[in-house]
């Protein structure tokens, strides 16, 4: 069958399936098994409330086990076996891990990604939603910024391979450099600054993302607070850093811990850029080279990432129960 | 530079049309063409018949590799009624595990190294080939029993089989250049590793670059440097030590094995002796590095490859090759350094049996013998159907070689000689210390024992 | 007066200019990449994109292919280097030639001597060659079966193709890759918006104990790295016959899509008004009447809003295409179809790898130019009260 006529009838029996059984599901509870009839009534309409949204839920909630909970749990699990999975060896690879040396590479470029994309991305996000602000051609140049978005990390590598190709013909670097009288030179060899000019391709991807939201944060400052300011003889930066950041910092953190997320996911950049050689290497692209060969290390070293990104879990969750009280 | 780009992207046109057209059972060589072994053909194909079944196959092999097995495997679909679906990719070696793990493998699997298809194989993800496949390399391969035993693995209960047929080996202590810019220059052909060495700096001082030197090859990245290195071994120390090193009898750290890897050092880490400078190597794709011989001026002047890199070079370039020479100073002979890919049955099926005798007969070599990059221990081929007289004179060396050894790097387990020993290759050419990444390579061994 | 409207205008400016410069930079690399995939191989590596639109100087290679005349103890070939059999690819007759530059006798320098001037070669006379191509070689012996060598220079006109989508297209398979993204992208996307509406609607309108617990664990997997799902899953998808398909990569992405899509759509169905919903409800409206009539339509942004946000990371994804899918070209997406097969085996072939990331990326920009109101839109749902 081919994958198309296979893709369109999973469509069709995934849209129909889920629809189904949410009519179906609802019209049994009302119907069967609680009907709202004679002296219960009332009790049985209560009952079939209490049920519906599990109902409503339960797709979801399966999806989510299976796909997310499951795997966190698996994941640990795998990782205290050797690599055969055979034998309980708690926590060697733990052990093993941290006496690597590739890994602790991997980790520290990791921490370095962390550290510098969601800061450069929501700042120069920032950065331009404020000067796009009252600019008439503003949206033009949102949109033109915010594009990369739409570009997939290997669409958007194989775009800046054209800017740092180690041919002065090619990469707009060395071809600068060239005109400059210097000599060509691999950007991506760089020891140390290449891991810099890889974050690069992130931020460029991400600062659009940062730009659109902030620039909705910062519409929506109330004008007296602005207009307050200038009367009481504040300059532009004042302005922007006294008044209008303050104002917006619950969405610059928002901001900030999405792309921190995303960061710690990415491994399609350095595996096109250069395979992880270099000194490039980030946990993502480090686990790969194990993965399915060592799972037991594999695993490990899933669970790392996981474990880093737990602070920003925990807040977030922390967060969302505020908004709830 | 070059000039038949308008006529390249015609052929690359030409090329798909007949990719179209061989489902259609077009060959690119009519059946009963003179000097081909037509009967071996006939007689498989009234042997098979697989009207109706799928054959699928992934291996190493992309882009114009692909397209060379594509057109033997037409022969296939044209004898036996089967389909065969092959795919390539660059990181076939973490692939085919992910695969394997997923029991979703293809049918066959095209292994560039033994050590991963017996590290499969000790998985139990391989099928041992039918019985009397033994008998049938040793007695119609060169040096049959070598063969045998490069493709007998330990299965998952321990006991010893052949899981992987031999077909497509390369030789790889060979240098290319282009004769006419060696003439135009004046240069000689090296006898001698001391001469190589000095020819090396008489380029230099001419003012122009010696090697073309590139590593890039995707997730596989590092394994051209792999091959320097085993040519260096087996020049710089007697095949004993070789074989200990590939066995880790001796660590990866000894100093005899980082004497090799600096022997690779003196051609690839200095900026005068690489196009593009020492930075280029790791980053140059190793299809793209040999084509700077052939630009006007020279990019460079020498490129040291196995016998399948012509396939890569532009079209119409005149090219020549020289033995990689040994050391007159030391008295190892005229080693030969080898490789191979080795076809294993990753997902058992009657195809795939039929397709291992398939490339039992002369024809299944002699098609893609006659096209490009293809030589063959196989006794039964006619060798006049090489389209160069280079190309037999490569396949003499590979069946009189004395000292014969396997790449190192593909007997290696997987997790070294296709992960370790590349990365810290790359690492090497980039900077690092020849013992230290040698360290860090026996370490990564260390481990997985 | 004056003064507060100068610095007032030359900030306006100073704003201008540094938007025009932000947004410059950011188009720049794109741009290389739309120039060179319309660009020829030679022309590629012969000069940089920017300078596309202009002549290019390329060295060529023929031989001396005119004819011999003895003259005393000299031997003479007369000729025209672009009569050269071996030019006649590059320079077809009847396009006009262009002007040769210099010429050379070793390839090492092939651009020795200018036009019109005499230059010394290898076989004991000289060379002499003019604009027009025409030249004269003699030499001390007669030529053997192989003309001697002549170099040109000259310059070839910028030249612009559609070559090189014709080659991604059809040979390099990307055609096949394109039709496998799609195929894994549809349902990919439709599933997971379906799931989650319901599970968005009960979380946002309905009371029940532990949905404030339901709320914080759909936070809490937005985190989850997916680099922890890939192997417990993989096995499990084996033990359950799934393998590496299509199925489980639907699957996978349904799964790992889910926790953006609920929070995304919570977060916009609680601030829909109230009222009407409680009218709805007063009106004997069932909880499933009014998510199918009301919160649906007014939905409609979100909803459309996960929907490019998942179908932009589906069509992009590489790692779980890798894992999930069988590594065969017949299930090939486009990015792994780029970063395991073309990186590699068309390494440098700036033009077909430029070609091959614009096909992969037409899609997700068409979606993201025409629907980029939904995506913002749904983007602050998510992420601004």
């Amino acid at each position: 069958m081919s994958p198309v006529l296979q893709g369109a009838i999973t469509i069709l029996v995934g849209v129909g399936g889920c629809i189904g059984y949410f009519y179906l599901a609802n019209l049994i509870l009302d119907k069967v098994i609680f009907p709202a009839r004679r002296d219960d009534a009332g009790r049985n309409i209560n009952r079939a409330n209490a049920v519906r949204p599990w109902l409503f839920l339960v797709p979801a909630i399966l999806a989510l086990g299976l796909y997310l909970v499951y795997p966190v749990v698996g994941s640990f699990w795998r990782s205290l076996f050797n690599r055969g999975g055979d034998e309980f060896i708690g926590l060697d690879n733990y052990i093993s891990l941290i006496a690597d040396e590739g890994f602790r590479t991997a980790f520290f470029n990791n921490f370095l990604w962390v550290l510098v994309v969601p800061a450069m991305a929501t700042f120069l996000g920032l950065l331009v939603a404020q000067l796009t602000d009252r600019l008439r051609w503003g949206n033009i140049a949102k949109s033109l910024i915010f594009m990369p978005m739409a570009i997939s990390f290997v669409g958007a590598s194989l775009i800046w391979k054209f800017v740092y190709a180690n041919d002065a013909d090619i990469g707009i670097i060395n071809a600068i450099r060239a005109s400059a009288g210097m000599d060509v030179l691999d950007p991506l060899q760089v020891p140390f600054w290449n891991n810099f000019f890889l974050m690069v391709i992130l931020i460029w991807i991400q600062t659009g993302f940062a730009m659109v939201i902030l620039s909705a944060a910062l519409r929506g400052i109330p004008e007296e607070t602005v207009e307050a300011a200038i009367i009481d003889g504040a300059n532009p930066l004042q302005v922007f850093f006294r008044i209008k950041v303050p104002q917006i910092m619950g969405t610059i953190v928002v901001v900030w811990t999405t792309i921190t997320i995303l960061v710690l996911k990415v491994f399609d950049i350095v595996y096109t850029m250069t395979g992880g050689n270099y000194g490039t290497e980030i946990l993502p692209s480090y686990m790969m080279s194990y993965m399915f060969r060592d799972d037991g290390r594999a695993t490990a070293v899933a669970f790392v990432i996981m474990l880093v990104v737990m602070p920003v879990m925990i807040w977030n969750i922390v967060q969302a129960r505020k908004e709830m009280h | 530079m070059r000039r038949n780009t308008k006529f390249l992207s015609g052929a690359a046109i030409l090329m798909l049309t007949a990719g179209v057209a061989q489902a259609d059972g077009h060959l690119i060589i009519t059946p009963g063409a003179g000097g081909f072994d037509w009967d071996s053909y006939e007689a498989f194909a009234a042997a098979h018949d697989l009207s109706g079944q799928t054959l699928t196959m992934t291996g190493p092999w992309t882009g114009l590799d692909a397209e060379l097995f594509e057109s033997v495997a037409a022969y296939f679909e044209e004898a036996t009624g089967a389909e065969v679906r092959y795919s390539g990719s660059d990181s076939f070696e973490q692939d085919i595990v992910i695969a394997a793990q997923a029991d979703s493998a293809p049918n066959i699997a095209v292994f560039p190294q033994p050590g991963l298809a017996r590290d499969m194989a000790a998985g139990g993800s391989l099928t041992p080939l039918a019985d009397g496949t033994a008998d049938w390399v040793r007695e119609n391969y060169a040096a049959g029993q070598s063969w045998v035993d490069l493709g007998t693995f330990a299965g998952p209960d321990g006991s010893d089989a052949l899981y992987g047929f031999f077909y497509k080996v390369d030789v790889k202590s060979l240098v290319w250049y282009s004769p006419e810019a060696f003439d135009e220059a004046g240069y000689d052909i090296p006898a001698t590793m001391e001469e190589l060495r000095d020819l090396t700096e008489q380029i230099a001082a001419d003012g122009e670059t010696p090697w073309c030197i590139g590593l890039g090859s995707g997730a596989a990245t590092g394994w051209p440097a792999t091959d320097w290195v085993e040519d260096m071994m087996l020049r710089t120390a007697p095949p004993e030590v070789y074989d200990a090193w590939v066995a880790n009898d001796i660590p990866f750290s000894d100093p005899q094995v980082v004497a090799a890897i600096e022997e690779f050092g003196y051609f690839a880490r200095n900026d005068d002796f690489v196009n593009g400078g020492a930075a280029a190597v790791a980053s140059t794709d190793f299809r793209d590095s040999p084509g700077g011989m052939f630009t006007f001026p020279p990019e460079c002047y020498m490129h040291r490859q196995a016998s399948f890199i012509p396939t890569f070079f532009p079209e119409g370039s005149d090219s020549a090759f020289f033995y990689f020479p040994a050391y007159a100073g030391k008295d190892l002979g005229s080693p030969v350094l080898g490789a191979g890919t080795l076809m294993a049955i990753t997902n058992d099926s009657p195809a795939a049996h039929a397709w291992i005798e398939f490339v039992q007969t002369p024809i299944a070599h002699e098609i893609w013998m006659a096209q490009s990059g293809f030589l063959t221990p196989h006794n039964g081929v006619n060798t006049k159907l090489f389209p160069t007289a280079s190309q037999r004179e490569m396949n003499d060396i590979l069946l009189g070689a004395t000292t014969f050894r396997f790449d190192a790097s593909d007997l290696m387990p997987g997790e070294i000689g296709a992960g370790a020993f590349w990365s810290g290759m790359v690492d090497y050419t980039t900077g690092a210390d020849a013992t230290d990444v040698a360290t860090g390579i026996q370490e990564r061994w260390d481990s997985i024992q | 007066m004056d003064t507060i409207a100068g610095t007032k205008s030359s900030l306006t400016w100073a704003v201008n200019l540094s938007v025009l410069f932000l947004v410059v930079l950011w188009l720049i690399p794109t741009i290389g990449l739309l120039v060179s995939s319309f660009r020829d191989r030679d022309q590629i590596s012969a000069s940089s994109w920017w300078k596309a639109p202009f002549a290019v100087e390329q060295a060529f290679r023929a031989r001396a292919e005119g004819e011999v005349r003895q003259d005393g103890s000299f031997w003479i070939i007369e000729g025209n280097v672009f009569a050269a059999s071996e030019l006649v690819d590059a320079f077809p007759e009847g396009a006009g030639y262009p002007p040769v530059l210099a010429f050379g006798v070793t390839g090492r320098d092939p651009g020795a001597a200018p036009v019109g001037t005499e230059l010394e070669n290898r076989d004991g006379g000289t060379l002499t060659m003019d604009a027009d191509g025409a030249y004269v070689y003699t030499m001390t012996e007669a030529p053997g079966n192989r003309p001697p060598r002549l170099y040109i220079v000259a310059e070839t006109p910028p030249e612009f193709t559609l070559s090189n989508y014709s080659t991604v297209l059809g040979g390099d398979g990307m055609g096949r890759a394109f039709i496998n993204t799609l195929t894994v992208t549809i349902p990919a996307t439709v599933i997971p918006i379906l799931i989650a509406a319901f599970a968005a609607y009960a979380l946002a309108w309905m009371d029940f104990p532990g949905r404030g617990l339901l709320i914080a664990a759909v936070v809490g997997l937005l985190v989850v790295p997916l680099q922890l799902a890939l192997v417990p899953l993989l096995s499990l998808h084996q033990q359950v016959g799934i393998g590496q398909s299509f199925v489980g990569i639907w699957l996978a992405h349904t799964g790992f899509g889910l926790p953006l899509a609920i929070y995304l759509l919570r977060n916009y169905m609680v601030g829909l008004p109230r009222d009407i919903i409680e009218s709805a409800k007063v009106d004997g409206a069932t909880d499933f009447q009014i998510f199918i009539k009301i919160i649906l339509p007014l939905s409609f942004p979100a909803l459309a809003s996960f929907a490019i946000f998942q179908f932009l990371w589906t069509w992009n994804d590489l790692l779980v295409a890798k894992v999930f899918l069988p590594s065969a070209d017949e299930s090939r997406v486009m990015t792994v179809r780029i970063a395991d097969d073309l990186l590699g085996s068309r390494g440098g072939d700036w033009g077909i790898l430029a070609a091959a990331a614009f096909v992969s990326i037409a899609v997700p920009l068409l979606v993201f130019f025409t629907m980029q109101r939904y995506l913002v839109r749904g983007l602050l749902a998510g992420s601004v009260k």
